[in-house]
């Protein structure tokens, strides 16, 4: 009786399962497929022509263009010259505008065999550019002849060697308590000092003799810009840096497009309340935001896949495997546009706010994605982007999991954080009615509160990724300001991003009035959002920094005594704020949180004098 | 009343309505933000992208003296070159021992340098072994183009004697010691600032599809109707506030170029070549809203007919972005200048009816 009855039950369990992931399957599907059949409708038969119509045209210019050398820069340079035989020479570039007498008042004017400048700056730029039109001159004659012995005697060939990199991989993140700041100030004094220890390189990389040079030069790395090997001393071109532009714009322009269609949808289905009918469906809301975004998420890694696949073309296993990482490594930089589309969909209340607000975040997130990718294989700041990976991929082939955790798990925290909150109001009150986009934040602040989890200790734990994101934004908004105004700025801003982080589930525990209006809450919730901070400050640091740099791993563990001191820090601050607003009230909030950020970076300065102070 | 007549009080009191709603929403502010956050990059890009544009650019920059590992160079005259140049050349034995210090970046690069001399009858090939994949690659090469030049030449002057008839271009180019780039002045004048003038015009377009497919989706469109203003003039007002509003920006952009030592000359024909544009961008994006009531397909739409103006802007001089660049370093006369702001005013002027055409046909379905 008791094996038939545990073999029934265990079959009853099975079909309770499949049906549970059955019900939780057709949910979102359902949601899904109307998607798909809806997008698909929006467009009639005649948009579709007249879109297909502006391809067309648009590959004809895109050929035409491309004959003509991308250039706008024509008739930008004058030049005045009684010679007609070097006035054509001259005019073969778009660039100058000739004229045949010197009545004119032309930045460069030529007589005899001397050229004179009129002395602006514009007449120096044109006299450099000249100065190239005659050299190219010069090797068009000279390639006409055919004696390559007398006309093209040197020769300049280019050959790659590998050595390890110079830098360690944040190492000089855990000498300090704070670690964001301290990361960043790092960072902003530029690109000058990296001449560092080169013993962790060395171990990474392998060893390569100068025997086995010739095999490195055969294993030519596949990219869009074949390097020049073989040149003569004129035409010889320094490789083109910042090749990663190019790939992040290749990679981020379907995702901005497909995310311009997704946002644009959800914020139809909030104007002209048919989402009303799918909240009062037997749906949960989770359902519906999934059932929304696959179809979206499907096309855009359909569109990118045959990007990586086009940059790539694989011809072996090995090369696939490589196209695939390329894809996993844009899949975060995909889901974190999805989901600023996502909450921007949800906050603002018109197509004209979302316009602006999908501007805004496109251009926040391309900055972050491209700035540091600049810097790839120069700085260390360059890992934080995604991009540096794809650019590593392109040129090694492979990419330690170290790094992809390293640069990707922000991203991923970050993008499904605003999908919870997100879909935690998505919910008629929040959809369907004018609210401010402070009240909504609140909303999402409260759902989170009042779930079975939620703590401001559990928040300040999810407000760390955020954080983290914002402060590198802040490197690259500041990055031009005179050095040390460009740090203090940093300090001040970075103590105020987390100052905000602690206290904003503070600030909606006290608005909403969710907890007991007394000094213990107060200071307790202070001591939680505090710690849940420190401590999710801390976990970061090891989780990411342990893969990449063992001897920093160590460290983290020798300054045991001084981890008090942020602990305290980040628990007085949030103190300021918890109680100031527990004997004034709610409303001088933002009065409570300046005083808190002063009091940061106060503390910030002190660690970090030696940097300012000399 | 007459439905079908335009009245300009009307056009502005929508104007005025949707100008209102812009500040309103805060969304203005979002947009300067946008414009400001650019900005704070430009120095960065100016600086990124120059070198983008061309690596050559970086020279002007303040570079330490790169060391360079050399094996053989017998008469050293190469040797010499790099000296006076920004380069510290090392001499090496043999190979081995100069990669042994490459590997150790106690120097950035190897070159060896064949025995042939300038007067010999053989090709001399220089080779140069470069840190794979590191900036400090770029900045080597930046370094050795010019000694390299000079060897050249000098090898050159003594070989194409030999060659029949060849008698080398000699015009001095009286520079004096100012040696800048044209890079950088280029990358100002015609990539930066065109894009600056163009962009909030580019935004115009979007916005007016945004307000107007809006009344479309939210139908408030029959409310309005219901009042004493036709769709034209509903259409009009709206198009008027996006056209008005990016002027204004570049304004700003220009004093804000100003501010930076970037001097602009024939400011206010630049400014109406820029109104000029942003009233094209404007009505296109009008009639394109007007023509699918749907914002997705008209963005898309509109986004697809952006890229191709901007793509044929570099088939022919004079183009919008092109008569900015040389308006703005004042080498255009006058009279050319005055006949293509014309023509483009044409050609706003014509979309305009024709958005009045679309607008009436529009209007009966409605």
């Amino acid at each position: 009786m008791s094996a038939m009855g545990l073999g029934h039950s265990v079959r009853s369990i099975r079909i309770n399962i499949i049906n549970a992931l059955y019900i939780l399957m057709s949910g979102w599907y359902t949601v899904a497929k109307w998607e798909f059949l809806r997008s698909g409708m929006k467009f009639s038969r005649r948009s579709v022509l007249a879109i297909l119509f502006t391809l067309l045209l648009l590959a004809v210019v895109s050929y035409a263009v491309s004959l003509t050398g991308m250039n706008l820069d024509q008739k930008i340079y004058s030049v005045a010259s009684s010679s007609p035989a070097l006035n054509s020479i001259i005019a073969s570039d778009d660039r100058f505008d000739v004229f045949p007498t010197d009545s004119q008042d032309a930045d460069i004017t030529i007589a005899e065999d001397r050229a004179y400048l009129s002395g602006t700056k514009k007449s120096i730029a044109a006299a450099d550019a000249l100065e190239k039109v005659f050299i190219n001159y010069r090797e068009t004659v000279l390639s006409s002849y055919n004696d390559i012995n007398n006309s093209h005697p040197v020769w300049v060939t280019i050959h790659d060697l590998d050595r390890p990199e110079s830098f360690q991989v944040l190492g000089s993140v855990t000498k300090n308590d704070d670690q964001y700041s301290d990361t960043e100030n790092g960072n902003t004094d530029g690109f000058g000092e990296h001449e560092g220890n080169s013993v962790m390189g060395k171990r990474a990389s392998t060893t390569i003799s100068p025997e086995e040079l010739e095999d490195l030069e055969n294993t030519n790395s596949k990219t869009f810009f074949e390097r020049q090997t073989i040149a003569t001393p004129s035409n010889f071109n320094p490789p083109i840096p910042f090749t990663a532009i190019l790939y992040s714009f290749l990679f981020i322009f379907p995702i901005y497009f497909v995310s311009q269609f997704y946002s644009s949808s959800i914020m139809e289905e909030r104007t002209n309340r048919r989402c009303e009918l799918l909240l009062v469906a037997p749906l949960r809301s989770r359902d519906i935001v999934l059932g929304k975004t696959m179809p979206y998420i499907l096309v855009a890694m359909l569109l990118l896949s045959i990007i990586s696949l086009y940059i790539e073309s694989p011809s072996d296993i090995h090369e696939l495997g490589t196209a695939l990482a390329m894809i996993a490594v844009i899949f975060p930089v995909l889901l974190l546009f999805f989901s600023l589309s996502f909450i921007a969909a949800i906050f603002s209340r018109s197509f004209k706010e979302l316009t602006f607000a999908m501007v805004f975040f496109s251009v926040i997130v391309s900055g972050y994605i491209f700035f540091p990718a600049m810097f790839a294989n120069v700085h260390t700041v360059s890992s934080i982007s995604p991009m540096t990976l794809i650019v590593n991929l392109i040129e090694k082939g492979n990419i330690s999991f170290g790094k992809y955790v390293f640069s990707t798990l922000p991203f991923y925290l970050v993008s499904l954080s605003l999908y919870g909150f997100g879909t935690a109001i998505f919910r008629e009150e929040d959809l369907f009615s004018q609210k401010t986009i402070p009240e909504k934040v609140v909303d999402c602040m409260e759902t989170f509160l009042s779930s079975p989890l939620g703590s401001v200790f559990a928040l300040s734990i999810v407000s760390i990724p955020f954080v983290y994101m914002a402060q590198l934004m802040l490197i690259v908004m500041l990055f031009n300001l005179p050095l040390p105004y460009s740090i203090i700025a940093m300090i001040v801003l970075s103590a105020l991003v987390e100052e905000i982080a602690k206290s904003i589930g503070i600030y909606t525990i006290m608005k909403r009035r969710l907890k007991p209006a007394d000094l213990k809450t107060a200071g307790m919730l202070a001591l939680l959002a505090g710690g849940g901070f420190f401590f999710g400050e801390k976990l970061v640091s090891v989780i990411t920094l342990a893969p990449i740099a063992s001897s920093a791993f160590g460290s983290v563990m020798t300054m045991g005594a001084l981890l008090l001191i942020p602990l305290l820090l980040h628990v007085t601050t949030t103190a300021v704020t918890s109680l100031g607003m527990h004997f004034t009230g709610h409303r001088y909030y933002v009065f409570f949180l300046l005083v808190a950020t002063a009091i940061h970076t106060m503390y910030n300065t002190y660690l970090l004098r030696g940097i300012l102070f000399g | 009343m007459d439905k079908t007549k335009v009245y300009p009080k009307k056009i502005m009191s929508i104007a005025r309505r949707e100008y209102r709603g812009l500040l309103l929403e805060k969304t203005f502010m979002l947009s300067v933000l946008v414009q400001l956050f650019i900005a704070s990059f430009s120095a960065f890009l100016v600086v990124g992208l120059t070198s983008f544009y061309d690596p050559m650019a970086l020279q002007g920059m303040q570079m330490k003296e790169s060391k360079i590992g050399v094996i053989g160079d017998n008469e050293g005259e190469l040797f010499k070159l790099m000296k006076i140049s920004d380069l510290e050349p090392v001499q090496y034995a043999d190979f081995g021992e100069a990669y042994t210090d490459f590997y150790d970046r106690k120097i950035d690069a190897i070159i060896n340098i064949p025995n042939e001399t300038a007067e010999g009858n053989n090709l001399i090939n220089l080779d140069i072994y470069l840190p794979r994949s590191e900036l400090k690659a770029t900045i080597v090469s930046l370094q050795l183009k010019k000694p390299l030049e000079k060897f050249e030449q000098s090898v050159r002057s003594l070989r194409t004697a030999r060659l029949d008839g060849y008698t080398p271009l000699d015009i001095q180019i009286m520079r004096g010691n100012k040696g800048s780039s044209s890079s950088k002045l280029e990358f100002i004048y015609v990539a930066l600032l065109p894009l600056l003038m163009f962009t909030p015009a580019f935004i115009s377009g979007g916005l007016v599809i945004d307000m107007i497919t809006e009344e479309f989706e939210r139908k408030t469109l029959e409310l309005l109707l219901a009042s004493p203003v036709s769709f034209l003039d509903i259409v009009g007002g709206k198009t008027l506030v996006a056209t008005a509003i990016a002027p204004v920006q570049s304004i700003a952009w220009i004093l804000l170029l100003s501010l930076n030592g970037i001097h602009i000359d024939n400011f206010i024909e630049i400014l109406l070549i820029v109104t000029i544009v942003s009233l094209i961008l404007a009505t296109s994006g009008s009639i394109i809203a007007v023509l699918c009531r749907e914002r997705g397909t008209a963005q898309l739409f509109y986004s697809l007919i952006l890229i191709l103006l901007f793509m044929s802007s570099y088939l022919y001089t004079n183009s919008p972005l092109n008569l900015v660049s040389r308006l703005s370093l004042d080498s255009i006369r006058g009279l050319e200048a005055f006949t293509w702001i014309a023509g483009y005013m044409c050609l706003a002027v014509l979309l305009l009816w024709l958005l009045t055409k679309v607008v009436q046909k529009q209007h009966m379905k409605v």
